[in-house]
């Protein structure tokens, strides 16, 4: 039988780092979306920067 | 890095190496003989540490360019160690008390290793507290900077403290003179992991600078949006 102590060191470990890896992966798609809303905005905004004056 | 090699193929260099040494861990090195299962967490504690303590310096050197050159990537640097040590730090100080609880008896005692490693957690958060509650990015960097400057201190007598006083944490086995060393199977064992923790930890680092970038690169698009009513 595995020791219980080793089985929750190396679980202890893989769940940090998932959940790290988890988070990095969030805010980078947080991030995008935030970088597509911009880019919205700006699309948004061009007919009328075109505009004649 | 991210040109010499693509994240994907450093994932998958980091997936295999763990693998190998998970395989190592437990099917190739021998079972010690007084602690029996449990001593197989060494090979995913100490790691850690030696991960810790790399990123700290990592930290300080990033620091120190940062506040002599101002180069903006120095910073992200420092700062994405700081986040990525803080995560390694803390498999060090939960895998730590796991190994001493059936060894010692005891899940902690506050010696001179264990609080000097305990100190360099506090430091990571410090740092990283620091950079989220100081409003201005710049003083924020500034003031983090210094703190990784200062708290370097802590790395060198953290793996000292095993050479210098007698410790509940047991005697260095890698590089600890006379009468110390693991038996070449665990020593070799012990050396894959040391690899595959550092191959994790910079694929860890080089997301959490992409995303450092990505995010400084939005801001500047952002000023720039902002700019530009008032320059038309």
């Amino acid at each position: 039988m595995v020791n219980k102590y080793l089985l929750l060191a190396f679980s202890a470990l893989w769940v940090i780092f998932f959940l790290y890896a988890w988070s990095l992966s969030w805010r980078q798609a947080h991030l995008g979306k935030e970088l597509e809303e911009l880019k919205n905005k700006v699309g948004r905004g061009r007919p009328s920067d075109s505009r004649p004056s | 890095m991210g040109k010499i090699l693509s994240p994907t193929v450093h994932l998958f260099v980091t997936l295999a190496w763990m693998i190998v040494a998970y395989w190592m861990i437990f099917l190739y090195a021998p079972q010690e003989l007084t602690m029996g299962e449990v001593q197989r967490i060494f090979y995913i504690h100490a790691p850690s540490g030696w991960v810790a303590g790399t990123a700290y310096c990592i930290v300080f050197l990033g620091s120190v360019v940062y506040l002599w050159k101002r180069p903006p990537l120095a910073d992200d640097l420092a700062h994405a160690a700081a986040e990525v040590g803080f995560i390694f730090c803390s498999c060090l100080l939960v895998t730590g008390p796991l190994w001493a609880k059936p060894v010692w008896g005891i899940w902690w005692t506050w010696d001179a290793r264990l609080t000097l490693s305990f100190v360099l957690w506090l430091l990571f958060v410090s740092y990283l507290m620091l950079r989220s509650y100081v409003s201005s990015p710049g003083r924020a960097a500034t003031l983090a900077a210094v703190v990784g400057i200062i708290g370097f201190v802590d790395v060198p007598i953290d793996y000292m403290a095993i050479r210098w006083w007698r410790t509940q944490h047991p005697q260095p086995v890698i590089a600890g003179g006379e009468g110390s060393g693991l038996d070449p199977r665990m020593f070799l064992t012990f050396i894959v992991c040391v690899g595959a923790f550092h191959c994790l930890f910079s694929y860890l680092l080089m997301q959490r600078l992409r995303l450092a970038r990505a995010r400084r690169e939005l801001s500047a698009i952002r000023r720039a949006l902002a700019i530009r009513p008032s320059e038309d």
